[in-house]
């Protein structure tokens, strides 16, 4: 058992970038993740425990002229409530309506379900298909260096991320989407509330002309990281809304799940249910994004 | 008339039936309770114990020099420290374990000054396994040459039991119609809030006190004294406020004797306390099991046989589980009028957690075997299940093939009040229709009842309880009894009852019920037998305080013996209300003067009922009762969720006591039962459980909780106070089949291997549709 020596809860990033410098800090936001884990044994505290909630100028969600920027440390309940994202990114919202429960809302950040990396992360798909990227800071050279990545290439496999010790995840940053996009949020689990995703499934497309174009889907909890649909995707991309072809719409769509979700057989659910809900939620959250 | 009464005529009024809040539910909700989980005693040492980790082995080596050496650390024991003294049902269980046999088996304990010490010790405790081939189902476990369990018990046969009655073969020949199906039953566990604590410490001559959370605590003695080579008498139990029990505190478990070993070993208190991946592990469980079960019916629906061969998953070790068929067997017998009857069960030992009690005891499975198999056979003869019901339902004065006397018997009225009240018959046809047309969400309603004892159950010598009663100078009572409380609500109705005979308020009715070299003997609370039997016990031993004082208010007050009657406080004439004189100045006339008297009283109730008995032919329960759930469910049957829309309830309670407590119970009973039926499973893979945690194990949560339509049948039971009946099992057992029975009207699939989990119905549904295409 590693014992915790020191305690840190600066108020200014660079602060913070400098004490995690030496890659040996464990970054604390809400703790709903880390204090269960290391509780468990599944992870170990390092000897400098560093909480991030204080910086300032990491939480908030802001726009500026296209770009929306959601801070690291912003809540889940935060996120639920911005009249803001609900407006422009209902998807998001909708993702954290399904979000755990009240109490783990106002801890949890959006950071943490990032950095966290579990497939099974509930804000990671909706961020997906809003072609989000992630802002990483360090500290190297006497100054704050940050470069962007996309969430897409963030992940590498449960628990782990393509971020270095020594970087503070800063903020998730997506694009203003456009006018007439429309994104929809599906998970399950046995039970409506306090449920860690058994799949989950986000769609998004621009709907115009009666055709679905610049069409982003992505999964959670089907395979080891969550994952951007491409062949769903490919399905979808350019295909008409009319009537008379939609039903073989979803059924390709549906077929083309098998390529991308490989799901696997745990204690919460078994392989085949895992890929027959991920086919059962692309129907679904198809018929939504068409107005059915 | 006394100086100084100046207050107008008392009417008569009655507490029974009305809404009384449990004494304790103040400190509760403000968070004043301290749980025995808080208990903290001066110099008390903390108590870990080291588990084994893997279902079978030998143990080669043990070396705990390490462990002994660690600053903090006061004793470490194993298995050699327990050897020999064996405690259990059949004497098969140890303390400290000297070889493998489930993945929870304490292999060693140590007792430390912190918690921290305490586990850093167990980590350097080394052992060496030899990993023994396991069985880990009970087919397995019967087999010709399995693995042994245990080496003294052959076959790995653990409890048998049978019961027949009646010519099977004729009632077979005789039967135009047999459903015939397997159940499987799955392991669920108590999930209590408190975590499993006790805390042990010995005096200097010996004797042992232990607080825990048991929920028998006189047996309770004589089950631990072997654990520790004790006499029962030399062992005081306390029992601080505990966080829910549900028949998991029905028996000693591992970790008791552990802390009075730990305290015997270092002289000083040891409070052994489980984390809550600990109690996933090592509490005990419902019992699994399966369940073979034939009924036959004539073309007109009238049953005439009902078979069940049931194999018992023993677990390692025997507590309460493999003991169920007791119950199981009254159920295959006496739900319904079963002419026939034929009933086998057989344990079998495998390296799985074992079971202990759980609320329903046994019945939660039998009924879901019994009441959908009521539902299959209705289906066969094409009748509406109520009436399939109505026809085979028992009436009052009927006895079962066990002899289980139903002297009052609502099921009728159960029957027809839930029906009513939920529309049954006419949503069942229409959501039959809509079965096969196409939509993704389907609705479902189902109806289910079953029998349970409601009168205690007497499977132990006595089925009795002592009280204690005293008043004191102000009028205050003291109500010194064995019914334990562990959260079921026993404290409420005996200040209600005590309030209800002595005409004083709630509030002035204490009770000491927590350390028995106080409170008199009881068996338990168990067998939904408090109210009925501590009830009584209070009721009578109030009534005799009550004569007692009356007695000497009519020759002070010069009035007609028999004339009196105590209300709001006073000594009144009955027929008018008029008060004489406020009863603690009576109490205190009567207290000091010359002839000084004391009113205090004893009681000893023992039901009517009679010894369970080796043949299991015996009226066991002074009291039985129905209750029938009616569940309105929508499937989503492509998901394969289940949301239960609403239950109708209609239970015979005989009557009403406090009706805040009976909700209560009846919501608490179904939330369980949901869970069973719905989502909670313990995942246990090659005697491995993979599910120790509440992220993973599903409770039912107050958002899955539907609106409950409660019907109250009140049939006037003779034997019970006030007519009433037990009440608080019987809504964890009919509400899974209930359920079972709607997803079949909705969607035409039949789940037998429980939970119905949205992967299992998802599964059902797509297997179904795929064979139908
Ligand atoms: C009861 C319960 C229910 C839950 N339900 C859900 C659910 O429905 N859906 C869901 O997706 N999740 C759920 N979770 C998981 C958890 O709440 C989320 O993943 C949450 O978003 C984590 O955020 P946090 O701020 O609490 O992270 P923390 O626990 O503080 O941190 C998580 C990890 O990320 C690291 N970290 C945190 N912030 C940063 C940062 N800015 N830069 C670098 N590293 C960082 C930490 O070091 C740690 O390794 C649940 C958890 C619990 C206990």
């Amino acid at each position: 058992m590693q014992e915790i020596t020191t305690y840190l809860a600066p108020r200014r990033l660079d602060e913070a970038l400098q004490a995690m410098a030496d890659g040996a800090a464990t970054v604390l936001c809400g703790g709903t993740d880390l204090a269960p884990q290391t509780e468990s044994g599944a992870r170990q505290y390092t000897a400098k425990l560093l909480n991030i909630r204080r910086i300032e100028g990491l939480g908030g969600i802001e726009t500026k002229g296209d770009k929306v920027r959601i801070g690291a440390v912003t809540t889940i309940s935060e996120i639920r409530c911005n009249p803001m994202l609900a407006e422009i990114a209902p998807v998001l919202v909708e993702a954290a309506e399904h979000f755990a429960s009240e109490q783990i809302r106002n801890a949890a950040s959006v950071g943490g379900n990032l950095c966290n990396a579990s497939p099974a992360g509930d804000m990671i798909p909706p961020l997906l298909i809003l072609d989000a990227s992630v802002e990483l800071a360090c500290w190297r050279e006497g100054a704050v260096q940050t470069r962007l990545i996309p969430l897409e290439g963030f992940f590498v496999s449960p628990g782990k991320t393509v971020k270095r010790p020594e970087e503070l995840l800063t903020a998730v940053v997506f694009d203003r989407p456009a006018a007439d996009f429309v994104g929809k949020f599906r998970k399950s689990g046995p039970r409506p509330a306090l449920e860690i995703s058994t799949v989950s499934v986000a769609l998004g497309a621009c709907i115009a002309d009666g055709r679905l174009s610049n069409v982003r889907v992505a999964m959670g909890s089907v395979a080891p990281t969550p994952l951007r649909a491409r062949h769903v995707e490919a399905a979808l991309e350019g295909k008409p809304l009319d009537a008379a072809t939609w039903a073989a719409t979803i059924a390709v769509a549906v077929a083309a799940t098998a390529e991308d979700a490989k799901p696997i057989d745990d204690v919460r659910a078994s392989a085949w249910y895992r890929g027959h809900l991920v086919r059962v939620f692309v129907e679904e959250v198809l018929n939504e994004v068409r107005g059915n | 008339m006394e100086k100084n009464v100046t207050v107008s005529p008392i009417a008569k009024s009655t507490l029974i039936g009305q809404r009384v809040k449990k004494p304790d539910a103040p400190d509760k909700a403000t968070g004043k309770t301290r749980y025995i989980n808080d208990m903290v005693l001066p110099q008390m040492l903390i108590g870990k114990v080291l588990f084994a980790g893997r279902p079978h082995a030998r143990i080669v080596r043990i070396d705990t020099s390490a462990a002994e050496k660690l600053p903090g650390v006061y004793a470490v024991l194993t298995g050699k420290d327990a050897a020999g003294l064996k405690f259990g049902f059949v004497r098969d269980n140890v303390a400290l374990k000297d070889k493998v046999r489930c993945e929870h088996d304490e292999i060693a304990a140590v007792a430390a000054e912190t918690e921290e010490i305490a586990s850093r010790a167990l980590e350097l405790i080394k052992v060496e396994y030899e990993d023994l081939p396991g069985v880990f189902t009970p087919e397995a476990g019967a087999l010709v040459g399995a693995p042994l369990v245990h080496d003294n018990f052959p076959g790995n046969k653990s409890l048998h039991f049978e019961f027949k009655h009646g010519d099977l073969a004729a009632a077979e020949a005789a039967s135009d119609c047999v459903v015939d199906s397997v159940f499987r039953p799955h392991h669920v566990t108590h999930c209590c809030m408190g975590t499993s604590c006790a805390i042990a410490d010995f005096d200097h001559n010996g004797k042992l006190t232990i607080w825990t959370q048991t929920q028998y605590p006189y047996n309770y003695k004589m089950d631990l004294a072997p654990a520790l080579g004790l006499n029962p008498g030399d062992i005081r139990v306390m029992q601080p406020p505990v966080g829910g029990a549900f028949g998991s505190k029905l028996d000693v478990y591992p970790y008791e004797p552990i802390a009075a070993l730990l305290a015997r070993k270092t002289g000083r208190p040891v409070k052994v306390i489980y984390s809550r991946e600990e109690e996933f592990k090592a509490a005990p469980t419902r019992q699994a099991a399966i369940i073979h079960m034939r009924t036959g019916c004539t073309r007109d629906g009238v049953l005439t046989f009902r078979s069940a061969d049931v194999l018992l998953d023993n677990g390692a070790y025997t507590s309460w589980g493999p003991t169920i068929p007791v119950i199981m067997m009254r159920t295959t017998s006496g739900h319904y009028r079963v002419p026939v009857v034929d009933f086998k069960a057989q344990a079998i030992y495998t390296n799985n957690p074992y079971a202990g009690s759980f609320r329903g005891y046994g019945n939660v499975q039998t009924t879901y075997a019994t009441a959908q198999q009521m539902d299959m056979l209705a289906d066969m003869v094409d009748l509406d299940p109520l009436e399939f019901h109505l026809k085979n339902a028992q009436i009052s004065g009927e006895v079962t093939p066990q002899k289980s006397f139903l002297r009052e018997c609502a099921l009728v009225e159960c029957l027809e009040t839930a029906a009513a009240a939920s529309d049954y018959s006419r949503k069942r046809k229409a959501y039959a229709a809509a079965r096969d047309k196409p939509g993704r969400y389907k609705k479902g309603i189902g109806l289910a009842s079953s029998i349970h004892n409601a009168g205690g159950a007497k499977i132990h010598k006595s089925d009795g309880i002592g009280t204690i009663l005293k008043v004191d100078d102000y009028a205050r009572v003291t109500v010194i009894t064995g019914a334990s409380e562990i959260g079921q609500g026993i404290d409420a109705v005996i200040t209600l009852i005590v309030a209800e005979e002595l005409g004083v308020p709630v509030e002035h009715v204490t009770i000491v019920n927590n350390d028995s070299d106080i409170a008199p003997w009881d068996v338990g609370v168990h067998a939904s037998r408090t109210t009925f039997i501590a009830g009584n016990g209070t009721r009578r031993a109030a009534q005799k305080a009550k004569a007692q004082i009356l007695s000497a208010a009519a020759k002070m007050l010069n009035e007609p013996a028999g004339t009196l009657e105590l209300r709001g406080g006073f000594v009144v004439r009955d027929t008018c209300g008029t008060p004489l004189i406020e009863l603690d100045r009576l109490l205190r006339r009567m207290h000091f003067q010359n002839v000084p008297e004391l009113v205090m009283v004893t009681d000893y109730y023992e039901p009517n009922s009679e010894p369970e008995g080796a043949k299991h032919i015996s009226d066991h329960s002074a009291a039985y009762s129905h209750a029938v759930h009616i569940a309105e469910i929508t499937v989503d049957t492509l998901t394969g969720e289940i949301k239960v829309d609403k239950v109708t309830v209609a239970q015979d309670v005989g009557r009403v006591i406090n009706r805040m407590g009976l909700e209560g119970q009846i919501e608490g009973g179904i939330a369980i039962g949901l869970g069973y039926a719905l989502s909670e499973n313990m995942r246990i893979e090659k005697g491995m459980l993979r599910n120790p945690c509440f992220r993973d194990y599903k409770l039912i949560t107050a958002p899955e909780m539907p609106p409950l339509d409660m019907h109250f049948i009140e049939s006037n039971c003779a034997e019970g106070p006030y007519g009433a009946k037990g009440i608080s099992e019987l809504p964890t057992i009919v509400i899974a089949p209930a359920i079972a029975n709607a997803l079949y009207n909705a969607t035409g699939v039949r789940i037998f291997n429980p939970p119905m989990s949205p992967e299992t119905v998802a599964r059902a549904i797509f297997e179904a549709r795929q064979a139908g295409k």
